[in-house]
């Protein structure tokens, strides 16, 4: 399928120049050509995110900006193109995210939730400022898997408010089994152990790692 | 005899060797701790925060003493109607001004947010720290870079959207904003009598951009903000993003004195870009500083020291030191670095 991999080219390199409007020309382009919505999500969004992955792994030297743009059009595409799927894809899951009660900073959270969408998870976004019983009660109210609790401060990350708050609900309510909880944030990536201190069954570095960690503790 | 810490630091800036590595230590909220007052009772008034850091500041005797604030507070001074305080760290901003082009738009910049209660209550800070302890150890203030202040008006993602995928038009206006911001409170904090102010750029470093995006997208509003004005006494502080790529080009373009770096950035190659050319502040990955044991941190203020302080120029630092770093931890962390800095 060369084109496909031209388009696949295109694209990855549109993203990694943080240039949204050239990677949505690209998949544009490529729909006109007649490559398939499926094979649109499936060849090029996704292994993008993936190329993406392993270039931060490499080389160290993905930034937020590119993390932001490859997180923002892999969601904008995947949204256009589902509905125009043939069959109707098996959804991966379903995702809480938010940001620990008494932290407002969203930006990881929405890098996080846009790669997870391209990779067929459905993503509930609580926001900021978001209160344990809150994250508790819409993953029982959506029959989520996972509950991903981001946070950018130190207080926040270590408190009771936080992921330590979801943890101990999840636990008085028998719920560890089927509800996973993830934590992500610059404190974590500090600090590689403190996601195990306030009761995470995992964290991530970055999106793109978040999407394979939610994977596995959905399976 | 001793000398003492502005000795230290004029000692730097004229090139010559110190007796010891000088020490900057950021504790902000811990000054309500000393007081006995929760974090936003300390923060209500001017005098309160000075106490705060003149205690910390006698209690530790590090080498500076901080008359700042906090971040939340510029947007309070530009009319956000929320701040967040919690027992455990520092305020959040929880009403963001800009929502829209319009509010962009309206933004207004002048004097006149000069006299605003934020305002005037640091100004009170300074005023005393200066009247106090101005003989003895530099005072510090803190403003925010032009290309780092929309993420807290209008939130970060709003503010890469924009940055990224937006109306140049409308970002060069906000950016224009902002750096008038920038510029006149930089001005306004000189004239009070602080020493040094830390510029604080965290959107612009390698952690968010490219070294081509700095060049295209940040510098030109890094040589506003700072050249208006001039270099003299700005210290480039990284804000939480690694800062070594951009060092070069910063200093070529604005003749900063001193570069405050990253944890993860690397200390040698940092001194080695710099070349003699600015002051060189190296920061202990803090948050660890939670947990680590007393010979961990030993370990770590030693291997700081071991890759800056040979041939001076160099300055021991830490980035916002947690509310949670017990006093021990500080203690221990602040006598190992007046022990492995010794000249």
């Amino acid at each position: 399928m060369p084109i496909i991999k031209n388009v696949l080219e295109d694209y990855y390199d549109a993203v990694f120049d943080t240039n949204r409007d050239k990677a949505l020309d690209v998949i544009q382009k490529a729909r006109e050509k007649g490559v398939l919505p499926e094979d649109i999500v499936f060849e090029v969004v996704v292994p993008a995110i993936e190329r993406m992955l392993s270039d931060l792994t490499t080389s160290h030297d993905a930034t937020l900006a590119q993390h932001f743009i490859c997180s923002k059009v892999s969601a904008e595409v995947t949204d256009a193109m589902v509905p125009l799927f043939r069959q109707e894809q098996i959804g991966r899951g379903t995702v809480i995210l938010g940001t620990a009660r008494g932290d407002f900073h969203g930006l990881g959270k929405k890098i996080v939730g846009g790669c997870l969408k391209a990779n067929m998870f459905v993503v509930e976004d609580l926001g900021i400022n978001v209160t344990p019983e809150k994250f508790v009660d819409e993953a029982q109210r959506l029959s989520a898997g996972v509950i991903g609790v981001s946070s950018m401060m130190v207080h926040s990350a270590k408190g009771d408010d936080g992921a330590r708050g979801v943890r101990k609900l999840l636990d008085q309510n028998n719920l560890q089994e089927k509800i996973k909880l993830v934590v992500g944030g610059a404190p974590y990536r500090f600090d590689s152990h403190l996601y195990e201190s306030v009761g995470a069954d995992g964290w991530a570095d970055n999106a793109i790692e978040a999407v394979k960690i939610i994977d596995t503790l959905m399976k | 005899m001793p000398i003492n810490a502005n000795q230290r630091f004029n000692a730097l800036m004229q090139g010559e060797i110190p007796d010891r590595v000088p020490v900057v230590c950021n504790l902000f909220e811990q000054g309500a701790r000393e007081l006995g007052m929760s974090i936003e009772t300390y923060y209500s008034r001017g005098e309160y925060v000075a106490q705060g850091q003149i205690k910390l500041q006698e209690k530790y005797g590090y080498d500076n003493i901080w008359g700042t604030h906090y971040t939340a507070q510029d947007c309070e001074m530009l009319g956000s109607k929320k701040t967040i305080f919690v027992e455990d760290g520092p305020p959040n901003v929880g009403h963001l001004i800009l929502r829209s082009e319009k509010d962009i738009e309206r933004l207004t910049i002048d004097e006149s947010l000069l006299e605003t209660k934020p305002f005037l209550e640091l100004l009170k800070t300074i005023e005393i720290i200066k009247r106090e302890k101005g003989d003895q150890c530099p005072v510090l203030s803190a403003v925010i870079a032009s290309f780092s202040m929309p993420p807290i008006l209008m939130g970060m993602d709003k503010w890469l959207d924009l940055l990224l995928t937006g109306s140049v038009k409308i970002r060069n206006l906000l950016l224009k904003k902002c750096s008038d911001f920038c510029i006149m409170k930089t001005k306004a904090l000189f004239n009070a009598g602080v020493d040094m102010v830390s510029y604080s750029n965290p959107v612009a470093t390698a952690s968010f951009l490219s070294l081509e995006q700095f060049k295209t997208m940040a510098l030109p509003w890094i040589n506003r903000d700072i050249n208006t004005l001039g270099p003299q006494g700005i210290v480039y502080f990284n804000g939480g993003g690694l800062l070594n790529p951009m060092i070069d080009t910063i200093i070529e373009n604005t003749g900063v004195g001193a570069v405050y770096i990253h944890p993860m950035d690397d200390i040698r190659q940092a001194k080695e870009i710099i070349g003699g050319r600015a002051l060189l502040a190296a920061s202990i990955n803090d948050i660890p500083l939670i947990k680590w044991s007393n010979d961990d941190i030993d370990r770590e203020v030693k291997r700081i020291m071991d890759a800056g302080k040979e041939g001076g120029g160099f300055i021991f630092g830490t980035l916002s030191m947690p509310f949670g770093i017990s006093h021990d931890k500080i203690k221990t962390m602040l006598e190992a670095a007046v022990r492995y800095g010794q000249y």
